[in-house]
């Protein structure tokens, strides 16, 4: 195989007003021709923007600052636009993240890929494009493409419209397809689906890919090779089965570990301490250091070179330098001895994975679900705090059609219990969390909120202030629901100041201080605005301002989703030490099963606006019942390659989902839909 | 379908009416508490010279001696009817009054209001295609400045250089005295004012184009549409402009009663003979007849061109039109 991309020493900055970022630092990587190579790092670690520097996409602030690109052996790196707009689409081609925003509102489907198509073969008959525009349609996996090309990309759902990017993206049979992040805004099911449809494409064309992805567990399933970013450095490349099975680096090794799949059956979920530090003053030696567990006194001063492991395997960390053989060596002994064995991916073993089957990893479940269970107060004698009845919203499209957006739901949570409630986009979650927090006004049904009828006005006036203070709800996108214009102290305080609450420790600020150490802020972000804040962050000051008034029942409508994996899991940790210190009922509401587990006390799982399956935590992965929830768990996604290769994509036949069946108890605390 | 469509105009129908009528009862009322004499603008310098008897018979003829409240039913029973009643001044028919000078004003407003919209256009695509520039500075600088002179001050200047000072341009009227049906002269005097109409109003609009097509090509389907291998042209002209056409069209509709406000202060200060000029006399010299029409008739231009501007934004909502296209779906598949 030869090399059909290779970077070298590329390094790209962009000029900002507070000084110059170095997004990509010295990254050489290569790329065969058929192979698909996987970037993985979390965000702000620079994968986009070696990407879109691969292309020349990169805003006019940007510059290349050293290094070259090389494509069939020609160097690329000096040419202009116009020498660019000819290889752009033809040579490579590339998939954005977001579908919903890529895609031109106002062109139809087809129109948009028509112009892929016609941009380099201008001379092409009309009637041959069209050909071609219902060929590549196919390939995608559209069906029915004759009568979709005239549909607006607002008539598809999230995964076909990404389809029909990856059409515009193959259109003139790019050499290389640059995937970024291309199943990050997706539902699970359908990231299963794309990730599928990449690896078909690759196998079918040829076509090599660069896959980009914050998730290691994502890229396990099609990826050749993998090279992992840490703060604009590629710090480890390998084939994929070293870099899964034998990762040398430590934050292959912490990326690895926070994975949710890994982690099953613990107590708590590893996460990897802090974020990626900010490039415009980079840290001197080893960026990963101040993060690192098993940091040497070296990594503080020098930067590690890249040591090889194989010949196609190689790691920037002083690690593998042959001085600290004997720190190794102390290192795996430690891994091996503590009780974190199962999770540390090194020792998961190709041998281990051939007959592993999804419950395998229930047997070790610890004590968690029983812990809370013994406890009287939190258990399931405790008083029912939350009672939704027969709940029903409908959204009118007309005045003949309606959308049943959440239909006859039924589910109970007691005091001290948290309630994970799982499914798709559009599956009715946050109609549910809306209806009971009373920013919608239910259809029908009943919500009692400690006897209270929230739904009835004339019970919610008399009980305004207790019900308000008393139901706090986060948000998914906390850059969006916290207001730019107030400071992190003052989008804490306002809710006691709102509801005339006084602080219960001491002054209003020593409050804010006392909330702030609570979720792991520092002090200095009290006086920063919410944007200068990272999304973690930004979610851990929405997580304060909802409990200052200290709660009986908080609602977390999608908290994790817009984050990184490493993220996802420091928050998931956050809320289960706050849980437990507070004693807060929690409905914690999510569009996967991944991180529900390290939650949840009982899980339900919705579907098309009906509850399918309420079960226990650990009932509901071990024996789920309902198709849509066995489907759901076999799309999460687990950092093991020849496992996740061999598995194939189920799909829950939706058109088999008839609805209207009846929820019944299977088992004790049990409950599945069954349809009539 | 088709009784939704019937019932959607029968709504904007509605408030259209309800609007003008509200407007005319508030212009009535207003117009008779400002102070001044009706009587002067019909009877001139006589009113001076009338004793209280001839005054008293004077207002009973015009009918203005009754209460403010049965003279507005008087008057809008007569102008259901289609008669609006005579100017003061000039003792015609209002309508006949109006219809002399209507054109000029067209001429004026139209040839203005067509001239930003076309320029607007091709300066904001100027300054978005070299974004950044020093084109593009001074052409936004220039904008800033020009936009925030009054209308008022830039048309004395302007006719105290090129009308009083040059000579090359006419200063007033809107033609030469016994030169009426000449074309070419009635051009060469509508120069000045449309060039001061082009001027104060073209760079809100040129700053709106430009911004617009700037946000537009910071989205991401034109990041889409680079990586495609499309070209600057084809991603301005075919994505970016085209997108915010409709948008464009809906300010521009809002924008009209702005542009005629200012053809109204150009007008006066041109002695143009137009519907401005008109209505500032008719305010002046309280020929309540007059204004009355005058107000209506600026008033439903407002109000329609409001209503396009609605009606145009609502189409462009995606959101209505799926509704429109899953019900035909739905029907077609019964």
């Amino acid at each position: 195989m030869s090399e059909l991309l290779e970077v070298k020493h590329l390094s790209v900055s962009f000029d900002t007003l507070q000084g110059e970022v170095e997004a990509v630092r010295d990254v050489s990587f290569s790329l065969r021709a058929g192979e698909i190579l996987a970037v993985v790092g979390e965000s702000g670690c620079g994968k986009s923007v070696m990407c879109k520097s691969l292309m020349k996409l990169l805003p006019g602030n940007a510059k290349i600052k050293a290094g070259s690109i090389c494509v069939n052996g020609v160097d690329i790196t000096s040419y202009k636009e116009k020498e660019m707009q000819k290889l752009r689409g033809k040579l490579f081609s590339m998939v954005f993240q977001d579908p919903m925003t890529s895609l031109n509102p106002t062109m139809t489907i087809g129109a948009q890929i028509a112009e892929a198509v016609l941009i380099h073969q201008p001379k092409m008959p009309p009637v041959e494009v069209k050909r071609r525009v219902l060929e590549l349609m196919e390939l995608v996996g559209i069906e029915q493409a004759e009568e979709r090309a005239n549909l607006y990309p607002w008539n598809f759902s999230g995964g076909m419209r990404q389809r029909s990017v990856l059409a515009i993206a193959l259109a003139s049979d790019p050499d290389i397809l640059i995937a970024d992040e291309p199943t990050t805004s997706l539902d699970v099911t359908i990231q299963a689906q794309i990730l599928d449809l990449l690896r078909e494409i690759q196998k079918k064309l040829g076509t090599a890919t660069i896959l980009v992805s914050h998730d290691l567990g994502v890229v396990a399933r099609c990826a050749d090779r993998v090279a992992v970013m840490y703060a604009g450095k590629i710090i480890e490349t390998g084939k994929t089965e070293e870099v899964y099975y034998d990762p040398k680096h430590p934050y292959t090794w912490g990326l690895l570990r926070s994975l949710p799949a890994l982690s099953r059956g613990k107590n708590r979920l590893y996460t990897l301490p802090g974020m990626p530090p900010s490039l415009i003053h980079p840290p001197k030696g080893d960026a990963f250091a101040c993060r690192n567990a098993y940091a040497l006194a070296i990594d503080y001063e020098e930067e590690p070179p890249m040591f090889r492991v194989t010949d196609s395997h190689y790691a920037a960390t002083w690690l593998l330098d042959e001085r600290a053989a004997d720190v190794r060596e102390q290192i795996s002994e430690a891994m091996r001895s503590s009780d974190t064995e199962a999770a540390l991916p090194c020792l998961l073993q190709k041998a281990q994975t051939g007959s592993v089957e999804t419950g395998q990893f229930a047997g070790d479940m610890t004590g968690k679900k029983t812990e809370s269970n013994g406890n009287s107060e939190t258990g399931p004698k405790a008083e029912i705090l939350l009672d939704v009845q027969h709940l029903s919203h409908v959204f009118p499209l007309t005045k003949k059609h309606v959308i049943r957006a959440v239909d006859d739901v039924s589910f109970q949570i007691r005091r001290g219990e948290i309630l994970g409630l799982v499914g798709e986009s559009g599956s009715g979650k946050s109609t549910v969390a809306r209806c009971i927090m009373n920013i919608c006004q239910p259809y029908s049904g009943k919500i009692l909120y400690r006897g209270i009828n929230v739904c009835d006005r004339g019970q919610f006036r008399q009980n305004r202030k207790m019900l308000q203070t008393d139901r706090q709800l986060i948000f998914q996108d906390s850059g969006s629901s916290l207001n730019q214009r107030m400071k992190v102290e003052e989008i804490i305080l306002e809710p006691l100041k709102v509801g005339h609450i006084k602080p219960m420790h001491g002054s209003y600020r020593d409050e804010a201080l006392f909330q702030m150490k609570a979720v792991g802020l520092e002090e200095q972000c009290l006086n920063r605005y919410p944007s200068e804040l990272s999304g973690g962050q930004r979610q851990r000051v929405a997580i304060a301002r909802a409990l200052i008034t200290e709660p009986g029942l908080l609602v977390a409508d999608e908290p994790i989703a817009s984050l990184d994996v490493s993220i996802q899991a420091q928050i998931v940790n956050l809320f289960r030490h706050l849980q437990e210190e507070h004693g807060f009922s929690f409905l914690f509401i999510a569009h996967d099963l991944a991180m529900v587990e390290f939650l949840c006390d009982r899980v339900g799982v919705m579907y098309h606006g009906r509850l399918v399956e309420l079960a226990p935590c650990r009932e509901l992965y071990e024996n789920p019942l309902h198709p849509y929830t066995k489907e759901l768990l076999a799309a999460i996604p687990v950092p093991d390659p020849l496992r996740e290769r061999a598995r194939k994509a189920t799909q829950f036949g939706k058109d088999a989902y008839m609805g209207g069946g009846k929820m019944e108890e299977v088992l004790p605390g049990h409950y599945v839909e069954i349809s009539q | 379908m088709k009784k939704n469509k019937v019932q959607y105009i029968g709504k904007k129908v509605l408030i259209f009416v309800i609007s003008v009528f509200l407007l005319s009862l508030i212009t009535f009322y207003i117009s008779r508490l400002a102070p001044g004499d009706p009587l002067v603008s019909y009877y001139g310098d006589r009113v001076e010279k009338m004793s209280p008897q001839e005054r008293e018979r004077a207002e009973e003829r015009l009918g203005l001696h009754e209460p403010v409240s049965v003279q507005y039913v008087k008057w809008l029973k007569q102008a259901v009817r289609g008669d609006f009643g005579i100017s003061y001044k000039y003792k015609k028919d209002v309508l006949e009054v109006i219809g002399g000078r209507v054109g000029n004003t067209l001429v004026l407003g139209g040839i203005g209001f067509v001239l930003i919209f076309v320029l607007a256009l091709l300066l904001g695509v100027l300054c978005a295609w070299y974004e950044d520039s020093r084109l593009d500075r001074v052409i936004c600088k220039v904008g800033t400045v020009l936009s925030c002179i009054p209308e008022f001050w830039l048309s004395l200047l302007l006719l105290l250089i090129f009308a009083v000072e040059l000579r090359w341009l006419p200063g007033s009227g809107a033609y030469t005295v016994g030169k009426s049906d000449d074309i070419l002269d009635r051009i060469w005097h509508l120069i000045l004012p449309v060039s001061i109409v082009v001027l104060n109003h073209l760079w809100y609009y040129a700053y709106m184009i430009r911004n617009k097509l700037l946000e537009e090509v910071r989205a991401d389907y034109v990041l889409l549409a680079r990586s495609k291998g499309a070209d600057k042209k084809r991603i301005l002209f075919r994505y970016c402009l085209r997108n915010i056409i409709p948008s464009y069209l809906s300010i521009m509709a809002i924008s009209v009663p702005h542009v005629l406000g200012g053809t109204y202060i150009i007008e006066t200060v041109f002695s143009y003979p137009g519907i401005g000029t008109l209505s500032y006399e008719s305010a002046r010299y309280k020929d309540y007849n007059l204004l009355m029409v005058l107000c209506i008739l600026s008033g439903i231009v407002v109000i329609l061109c409001n209503m396009v501007a609605q009606a145009v934004n609502e189409q462009i909502d995606p959101r209505i039109r799926a509704t429109e296209i899953m019900q035909e779906t739905e029907e077609t598949k019964r």
